[in-house]
């Protein structure tokens, strides 16, 4: 017998996810506009984002319009515990999750009403347990499609839960915003509303023929089907990523060959410190490099086993680079890069023999404890001593 | 330049020196074989910078000189000639190489002798050991040897010759490979990391009873039967494998070679793409286990010699058979400490030994 689908989608969005962490580790900013980020606005409290302040906004902008708000450095290493817990929570609700970021995911509920109970109630559930257990504010939208899933948590903002019943769908579509459609940007936006195109319902009724010619063949298929409800995604695992890599422009001065050595070794240290965190271990490294005519070339080479040994990544990366030096010499370089593709799970790794007493693992293990308390310059290569020790941006976890 | 050779003998001669030629260089003299006519001794030579190779052969020289012909096409020309006598001329020293054989003619465009290599000759000490010792000396530790270039060290065979005696250790960091042979007429204290495809390439080619070995200072010559294979001797520092052997192990299990052989052989078909095969201890029993996700798994179990707490530790397949198989004998003792630490495959007397790191199993 065919049974339509229910409403059995969820998309779980954290509320102005940076901001509610530092709100939630210091209670002097409770209640009061807080901006994260000194420079652009990474994250903005919902006080803040009354007064107008957006994320991405520029920093002097946001004291214009908020001259009041709390301005609070971010901290990545907070924001990505809280993340991974989240995620722990989104684990135990469902059987299956497609991370989108690490602030938002869809949930699949299909089939757990018998177990667990209905969409709505399990939205509920998610709702306290995130509060409870990670101590912050999550909107939950739930719906029949992705699509309208996250439309509804759009709609419910912030704190809020929102079920659409595949019944009411198109009753709640039509009246909203164009804005509200996947695929609509300020340029799509305002080639709609030139044609006096505002609401959902409107795009529905133009045919899809006038919305390609209009926006493109992508986009004018996306939104007509998206106006008429038709969103057949499933909500699937995501695929992990498949490499993790660095770069360092070092512009168009000469350098040394002693500085570029240098320069990739701190890379194989960020690179391989990430690998690790992520419990990844890769087998390919390419190295990229960018001369001063700023033609780029890559050179990699596949190890026989996966790692992520520090040593090891650094050992094929400098191989890489001393086969590249001739032309290093010849044209200049002004930036060098390392990625390693070719990623496996770290969880079945083959253990190297102990050539030296100590093994390189328990070296870099160690380096990671050190590193992870008092920062990336905490402990430095010998050769990096003297330069610019700036922190790298602070990265989301792999 | 002219000479006249049979079919078969060229055939064979050329099957040798070709094993020299590169594969890939760029450097083209490097793709070609020189035939030497012009001394006493004919010769085909080829080289690729890490191995090279000096082959005599028997041919009668009716005008002396010497070229560089393209050497695999060269092969393929002579092998599928007919069985007969093959003349191959450069008329007036220059220019094309003409070969002929029955009613075939061949035209072969030529590169200039005096661009080819000078080849290592064997100088100063050189001594003459058991062939069947030392290929076989060869033969346990080989595989163990590096494939991966990054690592030069690793892809060379550590050859330490004593008094009568050879050992042999390589390692490609995951797994270690010594081997102790009595090796008669060995002589003097020599140590030199061999590229480990040179001493394959010994193995394949020698023939006879005895060897003939010359170390110099950056190279490693070998003898046999009047074919000299020059090795380019790798520099730095072989890791002390000596201090890696553990003192103690926790558990010692004697295990039939062939039937832990065919358990591993079909198992580890469930173990794709550098998986595991899983190894169970339990009292009185071992299980193999090998799982790839999307595929499938595979089970067996044998019984063993086995006493204490339950133990399970991780291999590559490719590592542990390769270990198993080459242990000598009909039994094979492993022995482990932990599944994070080495194991030990030996045979029935102790001048073997596999060390093969782990893999961390998921938990």
């Amino acid at each position: 017998m065919f049974v339509p689908d229910g409403a059995n989608i969820l998309h779980a969005d954290l509320d102005a996810f940076f901001a509610s962490v530092e709100q939630r580790d210091d209670p002097r900013l409770r209640g009061r506009p807080v901006i994260v980020g000194g420079g652009v606005v990474l994250a903005a409290s919902y006080e803040a984002k009354a007064r107008g302040v957006r994320t991405a906004m520029g920093g002097g902008r946001a004291r214009m319009l908020c001259p009041d708000a709390i301005v609070v450095p971010p901290r990545m290493s907070a924001y990505s515990e809280a993340s991974k817990a989240v995620y722990g929570v989104f684990g135990d609700m469902a059987p299956v999750v497609e991370g989108l970021s690490i602030d938002e995911a869809f949930l699949d509920v299909r089939g757990l009403e018998h177990i667990t109970g209905t969409p709505a109630e399990i939205a509920v559930r998610l709702k306290r347990e995130v509060l409870e257990r990670v101590g912050l504010p999550i909107t939950v939208g739930v719906a029949r499609t992705k699509f309208l899933a996250k439309v509804a948590s759009g709609v419910a903002k912030p704190d809020g839960l929102l079920v659409v019943p595949p019944e009411a769908e198109l009753a709640f579509l039509h009246p909203l915003p164009i804005e509200r459609l996947w695929g609509v940007g300020p340029a799509t936006s305002a080639k709609l509303h030139l044609l006096g195109v505002a609401t959902v319902r409107q795009v529905a009724e133009l045919p899809e023929a006038d919305l390609v010619s209009m926006l493109g063949r992508g986009v004018g298929r996306q939104l007509h089907a998206l106006a008429h409800n038709r969103d057949p995604r499933r909500v699937r695992p995501r695929s992990r990523r498949r490499s993790i890599g660095a770069q360092h422009a070092m512009g168009r001065r000469p350098k040394s060959w002693h500085q570029i050595e240098v320069s990739l070794a701190a890379l194989v240290e960020r690179v391989t410190r990430r690998m690790r965190a992520a419990g990844r271990a890769g087998r390919t490294v390419v190295l990229r490099l960018r001369f001063d005519d700023f033609a780029r070339v890559t050179r990699s080479h596949t190890m026989p086993y996966p790692t992520a040994q520090t040593q090891a990544i650094l050992l094929t990366a400098r191989a890489l680079l001393a086969t590249a030096r001739p032309m290093i010499e010849r044209r200049g370089l002004t930036l060098v890069g390392i990625a390693v593709t070719n990623l496996e799970d770290g969880s079945a790794l083959q253990l190297e023999l102990p050539f030296n007493r100590r093994s390189r693992d328990q070296l870099d293990a160690a380096l990671d404890q050190v590193r992870d308390r008092y920062g990336s310059a905490a402990v430095i290569r010998a050769a990096s001593l003297g330069r610019d020790q700036r922190s790298p941006p602070p990265l989301l976890p792999d | 330049m002219k000479i006249v050779c049979s079919q078969d003998q060229l055939l064979a001669k050329l099957q040798i020196a070709a094993r020299g030629v590169s594969q890939r260089s760029t450097v083209q003299i490097l793709s070609g074989i020189l035939l030497n006519a012009s001394g006493e001794r004919i010769e085909l030579s080829s080289t690729d910078m890490e191995i090279s190779l000096r082959v005599p052969l028997e041919a009668r020289v009716e005008e002396p000189g010497d070229v560089v012909l393209p050497g695999r096409l060269l092969l393929d020309i002579v092998r599928a000639l007919p069985a007969a006598d093959v003349t191959i001329a450069q008329p007036g020293g220059t220019g094309a190489a003409q070969i002929e054989c029955g009613p075939s003619r061949y035209s072969l465009n030529t590169q200039n002798a005096e661009d080819f290599p000078q080849l290592p000759v064997p100088s100063g000490s050189s001594f003459s050991v058991d062939r069947a010792a030392f290929v076989d000396t060869v033969s346990h530790v080989g595989r163990a040897a590096s494939k991966d270039e990054s690592r030069p060290v690793l892809t060379g065979v550590l050859v330490e010759l004593g008094e009568g005696t050879v050992t042999m250790a390589a390692t490609d960091s995951y797994r270690l490979s010594v081997k102790e042979s009595a090796l008669p007429g060995a002589t003097g204290d020599v140590q030199a990391i061999v590229p480990a495809r040179a001493l394959g390439e010994v193995v394949r080619i020698s023939t006879g009873d005895s060897l003939e070995v010359s170390v110099q200072e950056n190279q490693v010559l070998f003898g046999m039967d009047g074919v000299w294979l020059s090795a380019r001797r790798i520099d730095g520092q072989f890791p002390n494998y000596k201090q890696l052997l553990p003192q103690t192990f926790e558990h010692e299990i004697a295990i039939s070679k062939e039937e832990l052989l065919d358990v591993i052989r079909r198992t580890s078909l469930m173990a794709q793409r550098n998986l595991p095969v899983r190894l169970s201890f339990e009292e009185g029993s071992l299980t193999l286990a090998a799982q790839t996700q999307d595929v499938g798994e595979a089970r067996e179990s044998l019984p063993v010699d086995f006493h204490g707490d339950r133990l399970e530790i991780g291999f590559n397949p490719d590592f542990l058979r390769d270990g198993v198989e080459s242990v000598e004998g009909d039994t094979v003792r492993l022995k482990l400490i932990s599944s994070l630490r080495p194991g030990l495959l030996q045979g029935e007397d102790g001048s073997f030994w596999y060390l093969i790191m782990p893999i961390r199993l998921p938990s």
